[in-house]
């Protein structure tokens, strides 16, 4: 884990700078397992930054979600650095909005952590449910040291991480300007079992399924407003005029944003689980946008995130892109 | 009896090629199936996955794209990522259990007259063997 003393000192270091706003980490929750993002504006705020594995938040959201007050005549804009921390799935997520242009390298410092994995929330508030305290998590090589009411329970990692984290294949951040601590070596191959077995239903079949997911549905766009990458000024799905989707929340107009959320998501999603970890309705988005990985990656070659200067995979093309024509 | 099940298809067609290409089937008077209702577009580049998603909702059971050939997209190249979105939104498709026929992308010039009409024919008898889609909006 991050030795949490040297992450304050760069965290402090930047905040002092003159051309830094503020810096987006996390600090403890106020009950159990909850971690919450903290918005750090001046050194003072700096001793209530921590980092430990119940950090699962991916912050750069925070980047997309500014906001831009008009300004007062004569008024000149703040154009002072956001400065955020990320962990290695979470800078994918900057490398990818700089391609797309939505974002410029010089207006964020970025502090990246090695991430050695974090807890799936879920996961744990099952195993110890109706925590009204906060929690003290630590970790050793295998497990993770928890404290609850002076009792120490270990638990085998495993048992507590995201899946994500299981197969991770960036926990290094990709970008950085500071680095803390020392990078981890990695064994994460991308993983697409479960989206294989998934392959193998028919198309009958993976229409009930889907259909079943998307019938719970309460579209609340909590997945769209946790995403990184759901930075549209306008999302398609408020649109008015044309209407896209209507607000009906039955199982067609849900199956219809939940296709073209993922769909926008092709070629860009990087991957950090948020907007399954913050559906209300458990729904495997996960799965989806896995799946629509595979696909970029069998047919253009390409992941997301990884590399400033490729072109987004939509607004570029190969000659001898795979082509399927009859005639 | 019962009556055979007739496809609903729309057809994107681009101003620069296949929308002549269409005309020109009409003015040669060739035959192809009255299923497809036209839709003019400035280049196949400006089709949204969202439009051919509306289509489908809205009653469509196929939807067809048809653009210059490679090389010759008024826009440069348009086709060419038109190609790419349309190659990765069948796939996906396939993958949430729409059959991926259903969206059909051609390459139709201005003077392929009798291309477009086949491949109308083409579509239309593809689409009666698949019936009507799921996607099909409740109302
Ligand atoms: S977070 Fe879940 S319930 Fe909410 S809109 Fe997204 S998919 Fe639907
Ligand atoms: S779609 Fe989900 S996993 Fe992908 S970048 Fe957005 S929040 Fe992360
Ligand atoms: S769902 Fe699509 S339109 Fe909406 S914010 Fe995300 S990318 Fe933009
Ligand atoms: S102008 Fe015809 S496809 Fe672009």
């Amino acid at each position: 884990m991050v030795d949490l003393k040297k992450l304050r000192e760069s965290t402090e270091k930047i905040i002092n700078r003159d051309d830094v706003k503020y810096v987006i980490g996390w600090e403890k929750g106020t009950h159990g397992f909850q971690v919450t993002p903290l918005f750090i504006t001046s050194s003072d705020d700096v001793e209530r930054l921590i980092f430990n594995p119940l950090c699962v938040h991916n912050l750069t959201v925070f980047l997309m979600l500014q906001e831009k007050l008009p300004l007062r005549k004569g008024a000149e804009e703040d154009k002072r650095k956001v400065g955020v921390i990320v962990k290695g799935c979470d800078s994918r997520a900057i490398v990818q909005i700089i391609q797309e242009k939505g974002l410029n390298r010089d207006d964020v410092v970025i502090i990246g952590i090695p991430c050695t994995g974090v807890i799936d929330p879920k996961k744990i508030n099952k195993k110890f449910p109706n925590q009204t305290k906060t929690v003290d998590i630590d970790e050793d090589a295998n497990n993770f040291v928890i404290k609850i009411d002076g009792k120490t329970h270990k638990v085998p990692k495993e048992e507590l991480l995201m899946d994500k984290c299981k197969q991770c294949q960036f926990p290094n951040p990709i970008i950085y300007d500071v680095l803390v601590g020392s990078e981890i070596k990695t064994t994460g191959k991308p993983n697409y079992k479960d989206v294989e077995s998934f392959e193998k239903k028919s198309l009958k079949e993976k229409w009930e399924y889907w259909e079943k997911q998307f019938e719970k549905c309460i579209r609340c766009y909590a997945c769209r407003n946790v995403c990184p990458m759901c930075y549209c000024k306008e999302c398609m799905v408020d649109q008015l005029n044309p209407q896209w989707i209507r607000r009906s929340v039955n199982v067609s107009e849900n199956t219809a944003w939940n296709i073209m959320r993922a769909f926008h998501l092709a070629g860009r999603c990087i991957d950090c689980g948020e907007c399954e970890r913050v559906c209300p309705a458990e729904i495997p988005l996960v799965k989806l946008n896995k799946k629509l990985e595979k696909e970029v990656l069998e047919l253009f070659d390409y992941r997301a995130g990884l590399d400033v200067d490729v072109k987004p995979l939509l607004s570029m093309f190969k000659p001898d892109d795979p082509e399927e024509f009859i005639l | 009896m019962a009556k055979e099940f007739e496809p609903n298809i729309i057809g994107f067609l681009c101003n620069w090629c296949s929308y002549a290409g269409a005309d020109l089937a009409g003015t040669s008077r060739i035959k192809y199936p009255p299923n497809i209702k036209s839709i003019r577009v400035m280049c196949s580049g400006r089709v949204d996955t969202v439009f051919i998603l509306e289509a489908l909702r809205k009653g469509a059971d196929g939807v067809l794209i048809a653009g210059c050939h490679p090389g010759d997209c008024h826009y440069q190249s348009g086709n060419y990522k038109t190609n790419r979105r349309i190659r990765l939104l069948k796939k996906f498709l396939n993958d949430m259990g729409v059959e991926p026929e259903r969206v059909r992308f051609e390459y139709v010039s201005a003077s392929e007259g009798q291309k477009f009409a086949q491949v109308v024919t083409d579509f239309v008898n593809q689409l009666k063997k698949l019936g009507p889609t799921p996607l099909k909006e409740i109302a």
